[in-house]
């Protein structure tokens, strides 16, 4: 699909967004992630990649704490977001939240109207003073989501009428509507495609220019297209992480390169 | 070397496919069978619904009509001054209508002899009826005013064939000579039968008059009662739920909770009655036989069944809706209120309809706070009343009727049977029309 990987684009290198230090996390007494250590940057793709059950998921819904609604889910370490610590009792997760948007594997729309869809978050967090702005939210969340064309005409029409490609890209306008810094997606992808998927990745890139993105993904492919960084898990433990290329190409790790050859995983 | 050596496995038969094997043959007859059984299961099942039905309208149906007299009858304002000056004044009005009468039956050709005892019998006391509408209607003296008046209950069994000459005893409600006169009046062509408005919307009456029974006091007593019931059971009931469902630790003391909240599902009704009574009536002293109580006493029974439905409503909202709403930063109650609710409304309704629907239908633990029988004091006055004077319920009422003496209460009971399904199926109807309008598909 593409004669250069997006990976091989220009980089320059940017500021901590996220900064892990020692995270452990568990689920009763099952041993989930065990000590990772990693700083993502800000205006950046990085992706997660690994065999299933390696823990990918597991980590990047630490980082806006959805695993809190697990209730045998515990995490231990420190997650910085801009230097500040994500779990430290004063953070009110849901404040977190609106900072780092998620989308998720399944596309999962409100059962509400396309135009309820992306309004409800700035609805929620009083973005909008009047119709009017949140009318142009609405356009504009869309728009980045380079969904606008297709949906403009019926958006009063229900959210969960649209084809699967899509719906991911009404979750991803959903997502952008209110403004988070960081955009988490968990195989945004898996559910689609080839040209759906095309789609998003396009979006992906673009959402790179303010957004700092990570996306855990099953395709090496993917993650080869779309990201700058790339981090490897396998049984929990963060393997390999650095520059995309670097990690396609030349792997320091054995266990990388037999996952990124094929023998692994 | 041959073939077969080089090639020990034998060449696999060709299957016709278009003869059944017989494995094929085994389970195709094992799906005949088993659609039989299950079209024998429903046939079975809606040959008893409409047994149930047909016997219900058959026995029911009668309670919904009476039996009428009418009698074009022209009083002259001499009689009636005459009659006025007497010294038993309904006496004598009575005497010029038992006149009128043998004079319309001599006019149409029908010979029977009866005496003023048996219009008493069939009719009532006439007398003071018509008195009281000369009195308020002066001005209709001297014109013909046609009476329809209402024969005794039990002409209405002779007429549908419960009473009958051979089984009648004697009694100072009905006589078996009397039937001459009935007779006669149906040959003279002036009994009708008409809609019973006392059944729909009078209040019980003693236990002789079978005939002045009706339902519509109770109806309002288990409608007050639904009231109390609908208002106390489904905000606590859901409020409950969502805080089991959504917000509670799972723990201990939780799951003590749950299960203690389905064995009170599969209590007893009657044990929630001997509750109320000794919490609501012995303890607190609300009043005797008030819907209030009855309602309060049925929200007990109903709260269980509304929580258990709507964890089960809650639990099928797919996590995916939870994740997504969080996921854009809405809070848990949010999130809750915003997303979860709305897609478990239909859920809700259905098991709030269906513990209302069993509420409606319950009968002991009202007999044991009193509300059955004789309420002779008929409707409320005013909204308030309406929970705190004595009244009766529904099925308490039918059950009364059922439980006296008097044949002719066993067609109100049906009747009563009647109102009360239809009370339910409307309660239905509005069910479904809510949850159609709730609906959505995710």
């Amino acid at each position: 699909m593409y004669d250069s990987p997006i990976s091989e684009r220009q980089l320059t290198q940017q500021e901590i967004k996220f900064s892990a230090r020692g995270v452990q996390v568990y689920y009763g007494d099952n041993h989930a992630i065990k000590g990772v250590d990693v700083d993502l940057e800000d205006k950046t793709v990085t992706a997660f990649i690994g065999p299933s059950g390696c823990g990918k998921s597991t980590f990047l819904r630490c980082l806006n704490r959805m695993n809190d609604t697990i209730d045998i889910c515990r995490v231990e370490g420190t997650i910085t977001l801009d230097d500040q610590d994500i779990y430290d009792k004063r953070v009110d997760p849901v404040q977190l939240r609106a900072r780092v948007g998620m989308v998720f594997q399944k596309p999962n729309p409100f059962p509400k109207s396309i135009y309820d869809n992306v309004a409800y978050g700035p609805r929620i967090h009083g973005m909008a003073r009047n119709r009017d702005e949140l009318d142009s939210i609405v356009e504009k969340s869309l728009r980045r989501a380079a969904i606008w064309d297709e949906v403009k005409d019926r958006l009063n029409a229900p959210g969960t009428g649209l084809s699967g490609g899509q719906q991911q890209r009404l979750c991803i306008a959903r997502a952008v509507a209110t403004e988070p810094e960081v955009l988490l997606m968990d195989e945004p992808c898996s559910a689609l495609d080839p040209i759906a998927t095309a789609q998003v990745e396009e979006l992906i890139d673009e959402l790179r220019q303010d957004y700092s993105v990570v996306i855990v993904t099953h395709s090496m492919q993917q993650a080869a297209r779309v990201s700058q960084k790339t981090a490897f898990f396998h049984l929990g433990h963060l393997v390999e992480f650095g520059e995309t290329s670097q990690i396609f190409t030349n792997p320091e790790d054995k266990r990388t390169e037999s996952y990124i050859t094929g023998r692994i995983g | 070397m041959t073939e077969t050596a080089l090639n020990p496995r034998p060449m696999p038969v060709k299957k016709d496919l278009m003869v059944e094997d017989a494995n094929t043959r085994r389970r195709n007859a094992a799906e005949k069978r088993f659609r039989a059984y299950g079209l024998a299961a429903i046939l079975i099942g809606l040959f008893f619904l409409i047994v149930l039905a047909v016997s219900i309208l058959r026995n029911g149906l009668p309670a919904f009509t009476q039996t009428v007299v009418s009698v074009e009858f022209t009083l002259k304002a001499a009689d009636r001054d005459a009659a006025e000056s007497q010294l038993f004044k309904t006496k004598a009005y009575q005497d010029l209508f038992i006149a009128e009468l043998a004079g319309k039956l001599d006019e149409r050709g029908v010979e029977v002899v009866f005496d003023a005892a048996t219009i008493e019998r069939l009719l009532g006391k006439i007398g003071g009826d018509l008195r009281a509408f000369y009195q308020a209607n002066p001005d209709r003296v001297g014109e013909p005013v046609s009476f329809e008046l209402p024969a005794s209950s039990r002409v209405d069994g002779y007429f549908n064939g419960r009473v009958t000459r051979e089984t009648l005893q004697d009694s100072r409600f009905l006589m078996a000579a009397d039937l001459d006169l009935v007779d006669a009046m149906q040959e003279a062509g002036i009994v009708q039968s008409s809609l019973n408005w006392t059944f729909l919307t009078g209040a019980d009456s003693g236990v002789d008059n079978p005939g002045g029974a009706g339902i519509g006091a109770s109806v309002i007593g288990s409608f007050f009662m639904m009231l109390v019931v609908l208002v106390l059971s489904l905000p606590i009931g859901v409020a409950a739920s969502i805080y089991l469902e959504e917000f509670a630790p799972k723990n201990r003391f939780t799951d003590l909770i749950e299960v203690n909240i389905s064995n009170l599902a599969a209590v007893p009704s009657i044990v929630f009655g001997i509750l109320g009574l000794a919490v609501f009536i012995q303890f607190m002293h609300l009043p005797q036989s008030a819907p209030l109580v009855g309602g309060l006493v049925l929200t007990l029974m109903t709260l269980p069944t509304i929580i258990i439905s709507t964890r089960a409503s809650l639990k099928s909202v797919p996590p995916s809706i939870r994740d997504a709403a969080l996921g854009v930063g809405a809070s848990k109650m949010q999130s809750v209120f915003h997303h979860v609710l709305p897609l478990a409304m239909p859920g809700i309704l259905t098991g709030t309809i269906i513990g209302l629907a069993q509420a409606l239908g319950e009968t002991a633990p009202l007999l044991l706070i009193g509300m059955v029988g004789f309420v002779a004091r008929g409707y409320p006055d005013g909204f308030v009343a309406g929970f705190t004077e004595a009244n009766s319920a529904m099925p308490a009422q039918i059950y009364t009727w059922a439980a006296r003496a008097d044949a002719s209460f066993y067609d109100k009971a049906w009747g009563g049977i009647i109102v009360l399904l239809v009370f339910l199926l409307s309660m239905n109807i509005l069910a479904i029309l809510l949850r159609r309008k709730f609906e959505r598909r995710w």
